[in-house]
C-alpha cells in the first residue's frame, strides 16, 4: 500500500512541479533553520550535564551591593572553603580551587633548555575533593592520594601528550613539570573530558602548595575575610535532600561572624546550581569562557519556528486551494472501497515525502550553513549525523510533527469529500467565501504577520546600531591605537622606553601613558566624599588613570581649569561635568579648586579640571562621575595610547608604523607578543551581541519573506487560474490590463494590510522592551512600521505581478472558448 | 437480495420539500439484470447511488443481503459496499494519475489482497477484457470505449455480486454500446453478476430482464421482458 501511495504522490510531484518545488523549497528553509537552531541550542543545553549527581553541585559565589549597586563575584574570600568544610552541615564534599593566572609551563628535555609552553590557561589548584565532585577517569595514578602533598600535579591526557609526546601515561609519573618558578611532579593523569563541559582545566597542582610556596600562599589570601576573588572558587556537593536555603543561611551566618561590612558595602553568599553555571552572565566562570544567553537560545527557538511555521502555511495553503483537483480521485477511491482513514493515511504520506526531501536537503545544506554561520557558533558544533545520535532521533520527530502540522488539515478536508458530489459533477465548494478559502486567508495572514515583524525588528536594531556606532560619546575613537604591556614583565620604565621610541615615529601625533582607554567594558569605581559646607556628600565614582596626555590623545575636552601636568602629584584630578553637578549643580565649571575628602577612602584631593562628559562604557549604560587622575601603581600605566596622524587613502602608514613598533618591543618585552588594537574596533566589539542579533535577524526577515512570497506566488497562480473565465469576461466587457491587475492584488494588499494592523503594536511593544536595554537609545519612530507595511505590499504585489500580468494580457477570446 | 420500502429523497428548496425519490419500493433478486429508464431529473442516478448506498434517503427502509442498511453504521455500510458492489460510471472517473493496470488493481488494494494475489487477478482481468497491451497507458491515452471497458474490470475485479452502472453508454457511440451490453449480459447469464444500469436507449435497456421506468421519482411503470 505504501508503495502505490510513493508512486502516486510521485506522479503527483510530477505533474505539480511548481507547487512541489514550493512546498520543498519553504519546507526546507524552514527545517534548515530548525536543524541548525537544534544544534546551537542542544550544544549549549549539554553543557556539564553528564556529572554523577550534577543536580547536588553547587558553587558558592558572593553577592554584593556597594553603595546601592549590585554586584556579582563567582568566587568566595579565602578562608570560607576551610570555614565551610569544617562548620557547615549537610555537605558530602568541599572543593575550593583556584585559578592560576597564565604562568608558562616548562618541561625539562633532553637539551639544556627546557621545553617552553608560553601562557598557558587552564591551570588550577585543587585538591583530591575536586575529583571527589567531579569525577574522571584515572589513566595513571589515583584519586586518592594523587594530590595530598605539596607540589604534585595531575594533567589531563591530551595536555600530557602536549608535555610528554613520547612517553605512555604511566612513564609520565614523576616527570617535572615547572609553571613559573613552581616546580612540580607529575602523579597523576585523568582522561580529558570529550563532553561539553566549561571544566577545561588540564593541570591539577596541588592545592597544598601553598604550605610550601609563598607565592602561592599569598594569591590564595586563605585569612582574608574581607578580599573576594573570582580566582578563589569553591564548589560543593550537598547530601541528598539538602535545601540550598539550609546552606546559604550557615554560611552567611559563619560570613558575618567573622567579618563586620562597612558602611554602605553588604555581601551575602549564594549557591549556583551547576546547571545554571554555562548561562549566568552575572558570573564569570574561570578563563573567560563563553557564557550562552537563553535568551539568545530562546529567540533563536523563536526563529526557526517561525520559518517553520511559514513552510508549513505555504503546504497546507497550496494543497487546500488544489482540493478541487483532487476531489475527483477522492470520490473515485471511495467508491473503490477506500476508507476515510486510508485516504487520510494516502494523504499524510505524501506530506510525509515532501517533507522527507526537504529534511534530506537540510541535512546537505547544514553543513555549509554552520560554515556561513561560524562567528556566532560555539566551535564545537557540527552536522555530523553519526556521532550524534539525538540529531537523527531530532530529525525523526521533526519529519513526523512537519508532516503532521502540513499534512493534517489537508488530509482531513481532502479525505472528507461525499463521493457523490464528485461523481455528480458538481464542484466542490471551494468559493472565496468557504470555510477553507478563510482558513487559507488566515494562514497567509499570519505569514504576513511574521515577516513584517522580522522586517520591523530588522529596520529597528540596525537603526540602533547605526545610532550607537554613531553617536558623540565625548571623545575621538578613530585613528588611536593602544599598546597594552605584558603585566607579568610590565615595568613603567620599559613602558618609558617605549613610548619614547613611538613618539619618534612620524604616523605618530601623539602618545600618552595610562590605565584603560575612555570607554572599556568593566569599570574601576571607588567612593569619595565631598563636604559642602557642614553637609557630607558621598559620591561614588569610576576612575581613569592617565598622563598630560591622555585627555588630549582622546580630545577630550577641557571646560575648566587645567589639564594635569607632567609635574603633577597625584593628588590633584580632572573630573568629569556629572561629578562636578554634584559638587555644584548649578555652575558646575566652579568645582575647579574644590577639595574631595576621603578619595579612594583616605586620600584628600584637589579638582584641577573638568573635563566633558563621555560615555565611559558602551551606550547601554549612561554616564556616571569620574575622574581622571595619576596614579602611583605600575598597573595604572600599563598601556600606551597613541594619536595616529590620517593616513593617505590607499597609504599603509599605519602598517609601516605598527610594525616599527612591533620590532621595537621585541627589545624591550623579548619574551611576550606584539599586543595592540585600534580603540574604534574595540568600541564596536561592545555591540558585537546585537550585530549578531542584526545579522540574524535580517537573515530570518529575508527568509521569511522569501518563504512566504514563495506561497504568495502559488496562491496568485491558483486563483487566477480559478478566475481566469471571469477575466476574459471583464476584459471583453472593456477592463484594461491595470484594472485587472489592480482587481487580482486587492485580495493581497488588504491581506498585508490586516496583518499590519494585528503586528503593528506587537512590534511596538517588543521594540521598546529590547530598547530598554540601552541607557542611550534611538526613537521607535513611525516610519519603521510605514516603511515596512509599504515595504511588504510592493514585495507582495511585485511578486504576485508575474502571474497577475500574465492573466490580464491573455486574450480573452482564447480563456473564453476554452471553458 | 435487495429491498427498498417507501424509500423518499427530499431537497430542501427554500421553505418547500422538493422530492427526487417519491416513496418508492423495490424488490431485486439476485441474478436479476435491471434497466432503469425516464426523463432527464425523473431521479434514476439518486435512485442508483441510494441503491449503492453513496447516497442516503431521507426516510423509508432499505434491506441488502439481508442487512438492515438504514440502521447500519458508516463503517459498516462501506464495509458492505466494498464487499458486494462494484459501480460502472457514465464519465468513467478512472485516476488519471494511475495507469490501466492500476487501476484496476485499487479495489483489491483496499481490500487488502496480497500483492501476488492482486497481480494474478488484474492480469486475468486485462485478460479478459483484451486489454493486456494497454496495460501501462493512462486513461488519458485511451478511447472511450477502451476507458470504459477499463472502469467494467474495474468494478468487477473483486468480484461484486451486485453491478451498479449510471448510463454506462452514455458517452459511447452506439458500436461501442452494444459491445459492453453483450458483455453485461454475459456477465449476467454466466457469472450470475446481478445488474442494475440506468439508459436512455431503449435498445439497450431491452438487454435486461425488466424495465423500470421513473417520472418524477416514481416508478410510472415497471415491465418483465
Ligand atoms: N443537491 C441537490 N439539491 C437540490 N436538488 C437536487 C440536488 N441533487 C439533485 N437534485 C435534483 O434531483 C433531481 C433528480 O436528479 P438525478 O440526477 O437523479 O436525475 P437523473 O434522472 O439521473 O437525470 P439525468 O437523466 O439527467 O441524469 C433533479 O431534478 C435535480 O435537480
Ligand atoms: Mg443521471
Amino acid at each position: 500500500m505504501f508503495r502505490n501511495y510513493f508512486k502516486i504522490a510521485m506522479r503527483g510531484f510530477g505533474r505539480q512541479k511548481l507547487f512541489t518545488f514550493i512546498n520543498v523549497v519553504g519546507l526546507s528553509i524552514g527545517i534548515s533553520a530548525a536543524v541548525v537552531i537544534y544544534l546551537i541550542v542542544h550544544f549549549d543545553f549539554t553543557f556539564d550535564k553528564f556529572h554523577k549527581d550534577g543536580d547536588r553541585i553547587y558553587r558558592i559565589v558572593t553577592n554584593y551591593t556597594y553603595s546601592g549597586n549590585a554586584g556579582f563575584n563567582s568566587g568566595v574570600c579565602g578562608p570560607m572553603g576551610g570555614a565551610v568544610k569544617n562548620q557547615v552541615t549537610g555537605i558530602e564534599v568541599v572543593a575550593p580551587f583556584f585559578t592560576l593566572g597564565q604562568p608558562d609551563v616548562f618541561i625539562p628535555g633532553n637539551t639544556a633548555v627546557p621545553v617552553r609552553f608560553k601562557n598557558q590557561e587552564n591551570i588550577i589548584l585543587a585538591d583530591g575533593n575536586y575529583f571527589k565532585i567531579f569525577e574522571y577517569k584515572w589513566l595513571a595514578g589515583s584519586a586518592q592520594h594523587a594530590l595530598d602533598a605539596p607540589n604534585q600535579v595531575v594533567i589531563t591526557s591530551d595536555q600530557a601528550k602536549k608535555y610528554f609526546p613520547t612517553l605512555s601515561y604511566d612513564q609520565m609519573i614523576g616527570k617535572i613539570v615547572t609553571y613559573d618558578t613552581l616546580k612540580t611532579t607529575v602523579t597523576g593523569i585523568v582522561q580529558t573530558i570529550k563532553e561539553n563541559t566549561d571544566f577545561n582545566f588540564h593541570d591539577f597542582i596541588s592545592y597544598s602548595t601553598n604550605q610550601t610556596n609563598k607565592t602561592i600562599a599569598d594569591q590564595l589570601q586563605l585569612t582574608k575575610w574581607g578580599a573576594t576573588n573570582s580566582e578563589s572558587q569553591l564548589f560543593v556537593k550537598l547530601s541528598p535532600k539538602t535545601k540550598t536555603a539550609h546552606i546559604e543561611k550557615q554560611i552567611n551566618g559563619i560570613f558575618n561572624k567573622n567579618y563586620k561590612e562597612r558602611a554602605g558595602v553588604s555581601h551575602s553568599y549564594h549557591l549556583q546550581p551547576l546547571s545554571d553555571m554555562h548561562f549566568n552572565e552575572n558570573y564569570y566562570n574561570f578563563f573567560d569562557d563563553r557564557i550562552a544567553s537563553k535568551t539568545t537560545l530562546y529567540g533563536l527557538l523563536t526563529i526557526a519556528s517561525f520559518l517553520l511555521l511559514l513552510g508549513c502555511i505555504n503546504f497546507v495553503n497550496l494543497t487546500t486551494a488544489q482540493a478541487t483537483q483532487r476531489a475527483k480521485e477522492i470520490g473515485i477511491r471511495k467508491t473503490m472501497g477506500s476508507s476515510r482513514k486510508q485516504l487520510i493515511l494516502q494523504f499524510l504520506s505524501e506530506t510525509f515525502f515532501i517533507t522527507l526531501a526537504a529534511v534530506i536537503i537540510s541535512i546537505a545544506l547544514t553543513p555549509l550553513i554552520l560554515k556561513l554561520f561560524a562567528d556566532f557558533i560555539a566551535p564545537g558544533i557540527n552536522a555530523n549525523l553519526l556521532g550524534q545520535p539525538n540529531l537523527i532521533l531530532f530529525l525523526v520527530i521533526l519529519t513526523v510533527m512537519v508532516s503532521l502540522l502540513s499534512g493534517f488539515y489537508p488530509a482531513i478536508l481532502l479525505s472528507g469529500y461525499k463521493p457523490i458530489m464528485v461523481l455528480k459533477n458538481q464542484s466542490v465548494p471551494n468559493s472565496s467565501k468557504s470555510h477553507n478559502a478563510y482558513l487559507r486567508k488566515s494562514l497567509t495572514i499570519t505569514q504576513f504577520i511574521i515577516a513584517q515583524f522580522f522586517i520591523m525588528a530588522t529596520i529597528l536594531v540596525s537603526k540602533q546600531i547605526y545610532y550607537v556606532m554613531h553617536k558623540d560619546m565625548g571623545f575621538k575613537k578613530d585613528a588611536i591605537l593602544i599598546i597594552s604591556a605584558p603585566w607579568k614583565n610590565l615595568t613603567i620604565k620599559k613602558n618609558r622606553l617605549l613610548i619614547d621610541y613611538i613618539r619618534s615615529i612620524p604616523q605618530v601625533s601623539l602618545a600618552g601613558l595610562g590605565g584603560p582607554p575612555p570607554s572599556e567594558d568593566g569599570n574601576n569605581s571607588t567612593e569619595s566624599t565631598y563636604m559642602d559646607g557642614k553637609k557630607e556628600v558621598k559620591i561614588e565614582l569610576d576612575e581613569k588613570y592617565g598622563d598630560e596626555n591622555y585627555i588630549n590623545v582622546y580630545h577630550i575636552k577641557l571646560l575648566a581649569g587645567r589639564n594635569l601636568r607632567a609635574s603633577d602629584s597625584t593628588s590633584g584630578f580632572l573630573i568629569n561635568e556629572t561629578y562636578a553637578r554634584l559638587i555644584n549643580p548649578q555652575y558646575p565649571l566652579e568645582a575647579v579648586g574644590k577639595q574631595i575628602e576621603k578619595f579612594n577612602g583616605d586620600k584628600t584631593m584637589q579638582v584641577i579640571g573638568v573635563v566633558g562628559d563621555f560615555n565611559q562604557m558602551s551606550l547601554h549604560e549612561s554616564i556616571t562621575p569620574l575622574a581622571i587622575l595619576k596614579g602611583n601603581q605600575t598597573y595604572n600605566y600599563a598601556r600606551i595610547h597613541i594619536a595616529l596622524k590620517p593616513e593617505i587613502a590607499g597609504g599603509n602608514e599605519w602598517k609601516t608604523a605598527i610594525a616599527s613598533m612591533g620590532t621595537y618591543w621585541k627589545q624591550i618585552y623579548p619574551d611576550d607578543d606584539f599586543d595592540y588594537r585600534f580603540f574604534d574596533d574595540s568600541i564596536a566589539k561592545f555591540y558585537a551581541s546585537e550585530q549578531h542579533t542584526a545579522t540574524l535577524l535580517a537573515w530570518a526577515t529575508g527568509l521569511s519573506i522569501f518563504i512566504s512570497c514563495l506561497g504568495l506566488l502559488g496562491l496568485a497562480i491558483y486563483t487566477t487560474n480559478q478566475r481566469t473565465k471571469e477575466i476574459g469576461v471583464r476584459k471583453v466587457l472593456g477592463a484594461s490590463v491595470a484594472q485587472i491587475v489592480t482587481l487580482l492584488s486587492t485580495e493581497v494588499v488588504s491581506l498585508i494590510l490586516i496583518a499590519f494592523l494585528v503586528i503593528t503594536p506587537i512590534a511596538w511593544w517588543a521594540m521598546n522592551k529590547w530598547m530598554q536595554s540601552f541607557a542611550d537609545r534611538t526613537t521607535i519612530s513611525w516610519w519603521i512600521f510605514v516603511l515596512s507595511g509599504a515595504g511588504m505590499i510592493i514585495t507582495a504585489v511585485f511578486v504576485s505581478s508575474f502571474q497577475t500580468v500574465k492573466a490580464a494580457i491573455a486574450n480573452p477570446v482564447k480563456s473564453l472558448r476554452s471553458e | 437480495m435487495l429491498s427498498l420500502q417507501h424509500i423518499s429523497k427530499f431537497y430542501q428548496v427554500g421553505g418547500t420539500r422538493n422530492f427526487v425519490i417519491n416513496d418508492i419500493s423495490l424488490e431485486v433478486e439476485a441474478g436479476e439484470f435491471i434497466s432503469i429508464m425516464g426523463p432527464s431529473g425523473s431521479g434514476k442516478s439518486t435512485l442508483l447511488n441510494i441503491i449503492g448506498m453513496l447516497d442516503e434517503p431521507s426516510s423509508g427502509y432499505h434491506y441488502f443481503v439481508g442487512e438492515t442498511v438504514h440502521q447500519l453504521k458508516d463503517k459498516q455500510r462501506s464495509a458492505l459496499y466494498k464487499k458486494y458492489i462494484g459501480f460502472v460510471f457514465q464519465a468513467y472517473h478512472l485516476i488519471d494519475e494511475l495507469t490501466v493496470y492500476e487501476n484496476i488493481e485499487t479495489p483489491l488494494i483496499y481490500q487488502d489482497f496480497k500483492s501476488t494475489e492482486r497481480k494474478a487477478m488484474v492480469a486475468d482481468m486485462l485478460d479478459r477484457f483484451q486489454i493486456v497491451g494497454k496495460k501501462d497507458l493512462f486513461p488519458a491515452q485511451l478511447s472511450g470505449g477502451q476507458q470504459q471497458l477499463v472502469g467494467i474490470a474495474r468494478a468487477l475485479i473483486a468480484g461484486p455480486k451486485l453491478l451498479l452502472a449510471d448510463e454506462p453508454t452514455g458517452n459511447l457511440n452506439s458500436k461501442q454500446g452494444e459491445e459492453i451490453m453483450q458483455l453485461f449480459k454475459k456477465l449476467n447469464k454466466e457469472d450470475g453478476v446481478t445488474i442494475i444500469q440506468v439508459t436512455h436507449s431503449e435498445k439497450n435497456a431491452e438487454y435486461g430482464s425488466r424495465i423500470i421506468n421513473l417520472l418524477d421519482g416514481r416508478i410510472e411503470s415497471s415491465k418483465q421482458l
